[in-house]
């Protein structure tokens, strides 16, 4: 499971359909399921993350998995030992799959490339994030139906974003509207070759959506130069409670977090009855269990 | 040394604009009119019907990472490749170890290349300190320790005041400066094309507009202080118009490209394939185009190998990590051959001046003629011949090569140094 770029819409499916039993059982309170009794997940986390990676980790004890977490400052990976050097000591330790967070693109499929062991993206860079789009377009479906035809709104910080990449990707192939919203140093015109609607007009972006989703401003990727000031940015870009007015009223409202309150939310939308974020963190382990099934018992590779 | 008798081959020398079948002789290391009269001379006869001789390539920018010995590139390394793929003289640039930025060192490598290579090597002295940009090198002392160029490549010089004061003051010494055109602050996180490629892969962008600003600099200082800048591994569209705009008003400037940037484009790297992490990035289809145009109407003067051997553990690495560069010495030509070939017009013609002919004028070496007196460095290329190429069976101490495994037309079959064999096709 390296993105979503590669998959097709059977794939996709076939992961939402089951990510729908798997939600259904773990609703029900049931015992976790032996499915992947005696298999051993290494999550492999070279970025920091929480919500991931505990995802990933209760979806692999729903299963009944093993699962050993590597976090970059515990590793050896500080030591300077090359990625392909960690990724064979990992097989040879006996892992089933690899759940792998890093910071350089395409690092899942370099990864793939060294060892004939599963690895599942956990997000690589600005490329890709694959299992956070599935269950944005889980939580979607769930609210909206079909996702035929509907218009999406993403926006903040696409350039950055692997969120957004791979949102592009699997929403156009559920037949969805993707539109591309903020300021032109984030959203450059370059998406439109992707398939995306690029606009820099938040107003006339969110009359329209079915969807909208945030995107965090990330600090620590931008430099300077990308906008004047957070200040700027949130006047500008921000959704405010005003511009909320222009939603329809049953738009949904995503954020695959961690929140800036203030900066591209206001704090009170976050919370309200159109906001969708506990939702999708809760559909992210269901998601990511039938992730973990696929790729660990089935023959087929993705 | 043996004497030579070549005969029926089709004899290429833009430096005589010869161009057919004829008969050569070499005595004593040089071309000479015809055979000697003495009756006790002997010669190796060699019947080429169906090849072609070119005079020997010169390489104006390939990196070599050791002076002697290790696992890395070295002199002799280099120099094997570089006759196994038609180069008689290089110009090597000075992120050698030691930095070529004193004149001791360069006194030392200049002592291992005499003991280990088989081809005319040749330095390019530093502009600045360990190719640092902060202060100039001492480029006098390097000239008189024989540099043929001074530059910083793989690094351009970012203080404009300091490029600028090296310019003129290597003008002075009549040494020309090259440049590696990149504007730093615009390419730094930069480790592919900024096209829609990089942008899906979510890769940082180097825009054509990081080599253009730098190719602009080089032209206005070329131009207001009268000095040759040479231009090296021109990648971009934008770069080919500027500089045909400059040499229509008569500025002191050449440019070259290198084979990678004439046969392959961005679309290569999707798969993240670090052997096509180039420096600098491959571009668009657009930019490929103009380049082969700019070679043929002489924007850009010649092609350079931009050799630039990493080791096999620091290219099998996450892309953005991964150095940019790859080798290119014994596949330049044939690479350039199979992209071209049914495409331009004599070409075998316009590659001698291509890598030949028009590189050695910049470098001011008479190493690249046919003629009588000249020393004999020349080649033998079986034109029709399809080989593939496999990178890890080259000479050179690294593989990273764009053309691992791909299907090459033309193959060079014997190279010559001064009437010396110093290569052949096994």
């Amino acid at each position: 499971m390296l993105g979503l770029e590669e998959l097709d819409v059977n794939e996709i499916n076939l992961i939402l359909e089951l990510s729908k039993e798997f939600k259904e059982n773990l609703s029900k309170k049931q015992k976790p399921s032996k499915n992947l009794e005696g298999k051993r997940i290494v999550n492999l986390f070279m970025e920091p993350s929480t919500r991931t990676r505990v995802a990933f980790e209760i979806a692999a004890k729903s299963l009944s998995a093993d699962v050993i977490s590597i976090a970059s400052k515990s590793s050896s990976l500080t030591k300077g030992e090359s990625l392909k050097d960690t990724a064979l000591n990992i097989q040879a330790l006996g892992a089933d799959a690899i759940v792998i967070r890093h910071s350089s693109p395409g690092s899942p499929l370099f990864l793939s490339k060294t060892i004939p062991v599963p690895i599942i993206n956990a997000g690589d860079g600005s490329h890709e994030h694959p299992s956070q789009a599935l269950l944005d377009i889980f939580t979607m479906q769930e609210k909206l139906g079909t996702l035929h035809n509907k218009n999406i709104t993403i926006l903040g910080d696409i350039l950055f974003s692997r969120v957004a990449r791979s949102n592009l990707w699997g929403l156009q192939k559920m037949g969805a509207n993707v539109t591309l919203v903020g300021p032109s140093t984030l959203v450059p015109k370059g998406f439109e070759k992707m398939g995306a609607i690029v606009s820099h007009d938040i107003e006339k972006s969110l009359s329209k959506a079915d969807a909208v989703m945030l995107l965090r401003i990330q600090h620590e990727r931008q430099s300077s130069s990308h906008f004047p000031s957070l200040e700027e940015y949130t006047r500008i870009f921000g959704l405010s409670i005003e511009r909320s007015a222009l939603l329809k009223k049953e738009a949904i409202i995503l954020h695959p977090g961690p929140i800036n309150r203030g900066v591209e939310i206001d704090s009170t939308l976050a919370d309200s009855k159109n906001s969708v974020i506990l939702e999708q963190v809760t559909n992210g382990i269901a998601v990511r269990m039938a992730i973990l099934y696929l790729c660990t018992t089935n023959s087929t590779r993705k | 040394m043996k004497n030579l008798y070549l005969k029926n081959a089709h004899v290429v020398d833009p430096a005589s604009k010869t161009d057919g079948v004829k008969d050569l002789w070499v005595e004593d290391s040089k071309f000479v009119r015809t055979k000697s009269e003495k009756v006790d001379t002997e010669y190796e006869v060699l019947d080429l019907t169906g090849k072609t001789i070119l005079p020997g390539l010169v390489d104006l920018r390939c990196h070599v990472r050791n002076a002697v010995g290790g696992s890395q590139e070295n002199i002799k390394s280099v120099s094997q490749a570089a006759c196994a793929g038609g180069f008689t003289t290089l110009l090597v640039m000075p992120n050698i170890s030691p930095s070529a930025d004193n004149p001791g060192s360069i006194r030392y490598i200049n002592e291992c290349a005499s003991k280990n290579a088989a081809v005319n090597f040749y330095l390019a002295g530093a502009l600045t300190d360990n190719m640092e940009g902060r202060s100039l090198s001492p480029i006098g002392s390097l000239k008189e320790s024989g540099v043929l160029a001074i530059t910083d490549c793989p690094q351009s010089t970012q203080n404009n005041e300091i490029f600028v004061k090296g310019v003129e003051y290597a003008s002075m010494f009549d040494l020309p400066v090259i440049d590696l055109p990149r504007e730093l602050s615009l390419s730094k996180n930069g480790s592919a094309h900024d096209s829609v490629v990089a942008l899906s892969m979510g890769l940082g962008g180097y825009p054509r507009m990081a080599e253009e600003i730098f190719v602009q600099r080089s032209i206005t200082v070329s131009k207001y202080l009268d000095a040759h800048i040479h231009l090296s591994s021109i990648s971009s569209k934008g770069s080919v118009e500027l500089i045909n705009d400059a040499k229509n008003k008569g500025i002191k400037i050449t440019a070259d490209t290198t084979p990678h940037h004439l046969c392959l484009t961005d679309e290569k790297i999707r798969g993240y394939h670090t052997n096509f992490k180039t420096h600098p990035p491959l571009r668009e289809e657009e930019d490929r185009e103009s380049l082969v145009s700019a070679l043929l109407d002489g924007t850009i003067d010649n092609i350079c190998s931009g050799h630039e051997p990493h080791q096999d553990h620091l290219k099998k690495t996450e892309y953005d990590l991964a150095p940019a560069g790859v080798t290119s010495l014994d596949t330049c030509l044939s690479a350039i051959y199979t992209q071209l070939c049914g495409k331009v017009k004599n070409l075998p013609y316009k590659l001698a001046e291509w890598l030949s002919y028009n590189p050695a004028k910049i470098i001011k070496k008479d190493r690249a003629n046919i003629q009588h007196g000249s020393l004999a460095d020349f080649i033998v290329i079986d034109l029709n011949e399809e080989w593939i190429y496999s990178a890890p069976d080259s000479f050179s101490l690294s593989s990273n090569n764009p053309f691992d495994g791909c299907k090459l037309t033309s193959m060079i079959e014997r190279t010559y140094v001064g009437g010396e064999l110093v290569y052949k096709k096994s």
